[in-house]
């Protein structure tokens, strides 16, 4: 078997397939467990132990552990990845990040997203794959409906290769 | 452990707390990381970061990469989370991130490095157990590259507010 790169990824989330104006509801939620707030928070070595130590975490305000912020970002981004970011170069930046209301263990992320801006597409210069930057708003919703995540995204996505389909 | 002992026991506290900071007061964070293949699949995976980049080292070497390319998104919480101790341990809430740039891929076995600076210092008018700090942290790899750089924002108490 041969493998084709471009047969490996999506054919509707290239460069040409984001319209501004388009919004976007992704396809799956994630219950945000325990393991994955814990789990990241140590991995990238976060010491604040509001997100790891239930004990410590029942005398503050919450009363109980709080998903990091960073865990949360995360968790959006990666819903809105497989449409927004499946075929990106490259991830260029971040930017009106918020954490707009808390996040629990046990609490259901939802992602949707807004094509805000497109730049003309050229070869990339590193890939010399032809590549044009997009900037969307990525919202995180949670199960009440209640928005506890905005930030804006730009990722530098490809064009779509000859024989990719559409 | 005996009450003598624990009574005895010095508590060791750590982070800093708002009037710790100063703008332009500089702070070179702790320990570093190294980030791995683990690191990298664990992470995309549990946050189901769909790009075949961060998990898929035939396409990452197709896009001109060595191999697979350390997820961007565990590069800003690996920096971010280094900064803690000296900026943010001391508990408040985080209130936001601003112009971050994604500078230059990161690939397993590179290590990350992280440093602050106060850009800002201001009073809460709705908190004032807390007040406002504002930090530029940089993200460099092992040869000093800056891989990342970022604006973050926190509200942080007070010293005689903390218990």
């Amino acid at each position: 078997m041969t493998i084709r790169t471009a047969a490996l990824t999506g054919a509707r989330n290239y460069y040409e397939d984001f319209a501004v104006g388009d919004v976007y509801e992704h396809a799956r939620g994630k219950t945000v467990t325990e393991f994955d707030n814990v789990i990241i928070t140590n991995l990238v070595m976060n010491t604040a132990q509001a997100h790891f130590n239930e004990h410590f975490a029942a005398s503050m305000p919450y009363k109980r552990r709080i998903v990091f912020g960073g865990v949360t970002a995360a968790l959006v981004i990666g819903l809105a990845m497989q449409d927004t970011g499946e075929n990106a170069l490259r991830e260029v930046g971040l930017d009106k990040v918020r954490l707009s209301s808390p996040v629990f263990h046990g609490d259901t992320l939802y992602a949707f997203s807004e094509v805000l801006g497109k730049s003309a597409p050229a070869v990339d210069r590193e890939t010399l794959i032809e590549a044009g930057e997009v900037r969307f708003r990525h919202w995180g919703v949670n199960q009440d409906g209640k928005t506890v995540f905005e930030a804006e995204r730009r990722a530098l996505i490809k064009m779509r290769p000859a024989g990719a389909g559409a | 452990m005996n009450d003598e002992l624990r009574k005895r026991a010095k508590k060791l506290g750590k982070g800093n707390f708002y009037d710790d900071f100063h703008v332009g007061q500089v702070f070179e964070h702790h320990w570093g990381r190294t980030i791995n293949e683990g690191d990298n699949s664990l992470f995309s995976a549990a946050t189901m970061s769909y790009n075949p980049m961060y998990f898929n080292a035939e396409v990452a070497r197709a896009h001109g990469h060595p191999g697979t390319v350390v997820n961007p998104m565990l590069v800003f919480l690996t920096v971010f989370g280094l900064s803690v101790e000296d900026l943010s341990e001391a508990g408040g809430l985080f209130l936001g991130v601003e112009n971050l740039t994604f500078h230059r891929s990161v690939y397993p076995t590179d290590t990350l490095y992280a440093r602050s600076t106060v850009l800002e210092v201001r009073e809460s008018t709705s908190r004032p157990d807390s007040g406002i700090v504002s930090w530029h942290t940089e993200g460099f790899d092992q040869q000093g590259r800056l891989v990342i750089d970022f604006r973050r924002t926190n509200l942080i108490p007070r010293r005689r507010a903390a218990k």
